[in-house]
């Protein structure tokens, strides 16, 4: 009999699965920061026309964070120093201001939205806004803001009965401009995910988010704050050693950079709490630069590498 | 009288040998992933002298006839088998030094000059495969003049370096399941101790006659 133990053993650990290879494995790739396989033409952007009207001074970005106005409403907690009730970094970008109408969009959480309407002086000095989106997509909502003294505020209500349906914001006017030496910054208000993760604690919320800090943050190093992909080119030996957290850090901020909105909500969360970072743009496939392309394509094949093999029965 | 079928020492050379087939299984998994011949899977992502024919030839020859080499050489060390069946014991023998002189070391000689993580790591897999090479022919040479107790000295240091193909992988996985240091410490930490590990455990047994011991 006790010699069947060490078969029986066997047999149970071979049914066990293979764990020569992690198959479930997933480096995601979104889908607007794809490096296409050939080149993407973007028409040219019209020249807005010149005019005198001094609301026309409001035309550009307007940054800042989309609240959740429900009180009520679900969120994160990571230890103590990091609260998430689900606020997203939004840009609200108007695009043409004339005669009391105005034309633009929103980018949030990896959505870039039009919207269009109206706007009159406000009694007050400054102006108020009425702006509506299309109405085709489910997260699409009713904008009323006024800007006043450099700031832009007001409430924003979704057209469907949503999980957030009412949002508030305060936005300041912020311009965007492509920068490849631009680093993450070592913000210190920003939680030691490393140390806490253990004490996450995630409300109806899927696992997404803890899952991400233990098994991507939680393994980066402070390499994320040395090393450029944009600026330079990346050579094998400075790659190969890196973390699973790392890699994929250091590819996304290739995308930050370019002011890509995030629908990842880990990334997004680590992006939005930097200061330079602005989503301009859901989709961002024909912004690269070589130099990017080429560290984006080695990047990823040692992410997956190290998302398959780094904790298997194997060399990788 | 005590009986035999609940013997320790029989109950613990099972458990080795399962164990062993265990890990064997595990890695026939990772030899299928080369099965058919294919340059862009797994390892071999990540390693640019695939390109070459020479590291081509040398890759494939290894990983298809190590795995036969660690096949043959576990039933080996049965006493039994060398008793009942000594004409299966020598053919698997010569399968064993066979494939490990003409195809797995000199191809893992080649591979040892391309290996990730430098130097370091490419010193330990040339000296790795010098020494598999070394003591697999002494062990040759030893049965060929009939000194018995050489050629199973040098068996057994031939056999701790085949079986390094499994330790460094679970000593790997070990490390990173304890400290998870980045990928490229790991491989240059498990690249030694992969086979330094097992040589050492090889001397002792050797130096002790554990074998004596227990009978195999």
């Amino acid at each position: 009999m006790f010699r069947l133990v060490p078969l029986l053993s066997l047999l149970f650990l071979i049914s066990c699965g293979n764990p020569t290879r992690n198959d479930s494995a997933i480096v995601e790739v979104e889908e607007g920061t794809a490096v296409p396989a050939t080149e993407v033409v973007v028409p040219p952007e019209k020249p807005d026309a010149p005019t005198a009207d001094p609301v026309a001074e409001l035309e550009g970005f307007w940054v800042g964070d989309f609240e959740n106005a429900d009180e009520e409403g679900k969120s994160l907690y990571v230890d103590e120093g990091f609260y998430w009730n689900r606020t997203n970094k939004i840009n609200i970008s108007l695009d043409q201001i004339a005669e009391g109408k105005v034309t633009g969009h929103s980018v949030v959480a990896g959505n870039d939205r039009p919207f269009g309407g109206t706007y009159t002086a406000a009694s007050g000095g400054g102006y108020t806004f009425t702006v509506r989106e299309p109405g085709d997509d489910r997260y699409d909502g009713t904008f009323s803001f006024t800007v006043k003294d450099d700031l832009l505020s007001g409430t924003w209500e979704a057209y469907k009965d949503i999980d957030i349906s009412k949002r508030t914001y305060t936005l300041e006017k912020k311009a965007f401009t492509y920068n490849p030496d631009v680093m993450l910054e070592y913000n210190t208000a920003f939680v030691d995910w490393t140390k806490s993760v253990e004490k996450t604690s995630t409300y109806d919320m899927g696992d997404e988010v803890e899952e991400w800090v233990t098994t991507q943050f939680a393994t980066a190093t402070d390499l994320i704050y040395e090393l450029n992909a944009s600026n330079e080119l990346l050579n094998k030996s400075e790659v190969e050693n890196l973390k699973r957290g790392d890699l994929t850090i250091i590819r996304n901020t290739i995308y930050a950079r370019h002011g890509y909105s995030f629908k990842n909500r880990p990334l997004r969360l680590f992006f939005d709490k930097q200061e330079w970072y602005i989503p301009v743009h859901a989709d961002i496939r024909a912004d690269f630069t070589e130099i990017e392309k080429q560290n984006i394509k080695l990047l990823l094949k040692y992410e997956k590498n190290a998302a398959e093999y780094y904790d298997s029965f194997g060399r990788g | 009288m005590i009986k035999r079928i609940l013997s320790y020492q029989s109950l613990l050379k099972l458990s080795a040998a399962a164990v062993l087939a265990y890990f064997t299984w595990l890695m026939l998994l990772i030899t299928w992933q080369y099965i058919p011949v294919r340059f862009d899977v797994a390892f071999l992502k990540l390693k640019e002298p695939i390109a070459y024919r020479h590291y081509q030839v040398a890759f494939f020859g290894h990983v298809y006839t190590s795995i036969v080499v660690l096949i043959c050489g576990i039933p080996q060390f049965s006493q039994r088998l060398r008793l009942r069946w000594p004409a299966v014991h020598r053919w698997a023998g010569y399968a064993y030094v066979g494939l490990i002189l003409l195809v797995a070391a000199p191809a893992g000689l080649v591979m040892a000059l391309y290996a990730n993580g430098g130097w370091s790591a490419q010193l330990s897999f040339v000296l790795q495969a010098v020494l598999w090479f070394w003591f697999t022919y002494r062990a040759l040479r030893a049965i060929r003049k009939g000194r018995v107790g050489e050629h199973r000295d040098f068996m057994l240091r031939s056999f701790a370096l085949t079986l390094s193909a499994i330790s460094l992988r679970l000593f790997k996985w070990g490390i990173v399941a304890l400290f998870a240091p980045p990928p490229m410490d790991t491989y240059r930490i498990v690249a030694w101790a992969g086979w330094l590990v097992n040589l050492g455990l090889a001397e002792l047994w050797i130096y002790y006659r554990i074998d004596h011991h227990l009978k195999i």
